[in-house]
């Protein structure tokens, strides 16, 4: 997923779901927003796919009906969206499913947006979210956005995306064990022979952490993550469960 | 000549007689109409749980799915735009992502491999053909799946209905991702202007 051609490919992908990918997912909608002509065509593609899923109608039992209307009498209805800029391929994607809640939404930052659930959050809370989830937009966005992956044993992922011209990285991470009260995870910024705090990060209950946003250092060429001591360490006092390469410019 | 253009499905046609269709029903259904919320079930609810089942095979779960989506129909009648594409695509992309969810969500990453592992390349395709409700409407799509290549219908369908990312369909085909990303994108493309989708 590196040029803008390459993201475009996606488009074909994109409206048959096949994207399983979280972050590539919203980097390319990031990429829809400021490309009508791509909008314009996955909306085509959409169309299209949701043609090859009318071909198979199946009727189904009579009690789905009285189950459904039983339900909507107790469901709210959503105000119509006021139209904000950047949104132009809502139809697109009009998510609320499972897929948004695993990685993003349980980390509440950049999902809560996607969700309108922010409505319930306080007013000062909601403008930081909205700080931290335009500027991870914005890394993911870039256009020299590029992304390194890594995984290692124990179920532990971790994925960091750097954009030089955003000056800033994103790192996400999953398969997360639960820490007990007294310790935290850390995150570090590694160049030889020196480590730079780089924030806490705290899973949620499946084990994913927000976004978590960093400036890079110079000469920093790679991410850690350890366990410390609640609060933090000035320097790792652990041996990294995850260490992964800053994606090259 | 009064025939309606050869693209319109049936579903769409608001035509001179008495019945809505499904925009209008559904900005009814914005404003909290139950009776029009009804018609819209008549109208989608078997092509809704059809896909469904299609994708996630088993039948009990497929019901819960299809509820959740007619909830959510109901539930976000009013942000549905018709600028953005025709209420019944709308629908079908609801459903779709909510079975693709589920199929997802359901299934641990191992399980999944084996799962691409086993698929049956072929089966998509011939379900598709077989379960087409509409006559002419199977005709056309089984007209216009028989004008792609074998790669293109396969990356679709697989994508599709078997709910596979298109890193699994890569892997299961053997083919570089870069190719599959390709042929998912020009196989839709051809697929759409077969059928005539309204741009």
């Amino acid at each position: 997923m590196n040029g803008g051609q390459d993201v475009h490919m996606l488009a074909g992908a994109y409206a048959l779901d096949a994207i399983d990918d979280e972050l590539e997912r919203r980097r390319f909608e990031a990429h829809l927003d400021g490309c009508a002509d791509c909008a314009h065509e996955v909306r085509g593609l959409a169309e299209t796919a949701a043609r090859l899923g009318q071909a198979t109608a199946a009727t189904p039992p009579p009690e789905l009906k009285s189950r459904v209307m039983a339900e909507i009498g107790q469901v709210r209805q959503l105000p119509p969206v006021v139209e904000r800029p950047g949104s132009r391929h809502r139809f697109v994607r009009e998510r609320t499913g499972a897929r948004v809640a695993k990685v993003v939404a349980a980390a509440g930052v950049a999902a809560a947006v996607a969700l309108g659930a922010l409505a319930y959050q306080a007013r000062t809370e909601l403008d930081q979210m909205r700080t931290t989830a335009r500027q991870v937009e914005a890394v993911l966005a870039a256009p020299d956005a590029r992304r390194v992956n890594a995984a290692e044993g124990q179920g532990v992922a971790g994925t960091v995306v750097l954009s030089r011209s955003a000056g800033r990285m994103v790192f996400l991470a999953s398969g997360l064990a639960p820490l007990p009260e007294d310790k935290t995870y850390q995150l570090w910024q590694l160049s030889p022979g020196q480590a730079h705090p780089a924030g806490l990060l705290r899973p949620d209950d499946s084990g994913y952490t927000a976004p978590a946003l960093a400036v890079p250092v110079k000469g920093a060429t790679s991410v850690g993550l350890t366990v410390e001591p609640a609060g933090g360490s000035a320097a790792p006092t652990t041996t990294p469960l995850l260490v992964m390469d800053i994606p090259a410019a | 000549m009064r025939s309606e253009p050869e693209s319109r499905p049936d579903w769409d046609r608001s035509g001179g007689g008495r019945s809505p269709g499904l925009d209008e029903l559904l900005s009814r259904v914005a404003r909290g109409d139950r009776a029009a919320f009804e018609q819209v079930y008549e109208l989608v609810a078997a092509r809704v749980f059809g896909m469904v089942v299609r994708v996630l095979r088993d039948r009990a779960q497929s019901e819960e799915v299809a509820q959740e989506v007619l909830v959510e129909v109901w539930r976000n009648a009013a942000r549905y735009e018709p600028a953005r594409g025709s209420a019944m695509a709308w629908i079908m992309t609801i459903a779709h992502r909510r079975a693709i969810d589920r199929v997802r969500s359901a299934t641990a990453v191992t399980e999944r491999e084996d799962r691409v592992a086993r698929m049956d390349v072929h089966r998509p395709f011939d379900e598709v053909a077989e379960s087409v409700e509409n006559n002419l409407e199977r005709e056309r799509l089984r007209r216009c799946l028989s004008g792609l290549t074998e790669l293109q219908r396969e990356s679709v369908t697989i994508a599709y209905f078997g709910g596979y990312s298109y890193r699994e369909v890569a892997e299961l085909l053997k083919v570089p991702l870069g190719t599959v990303k390709a042929r998912m994108r020009d196989g839709l493309i051809r697929l759409r202007d077969c059928l005539g989708v309204e741009r």
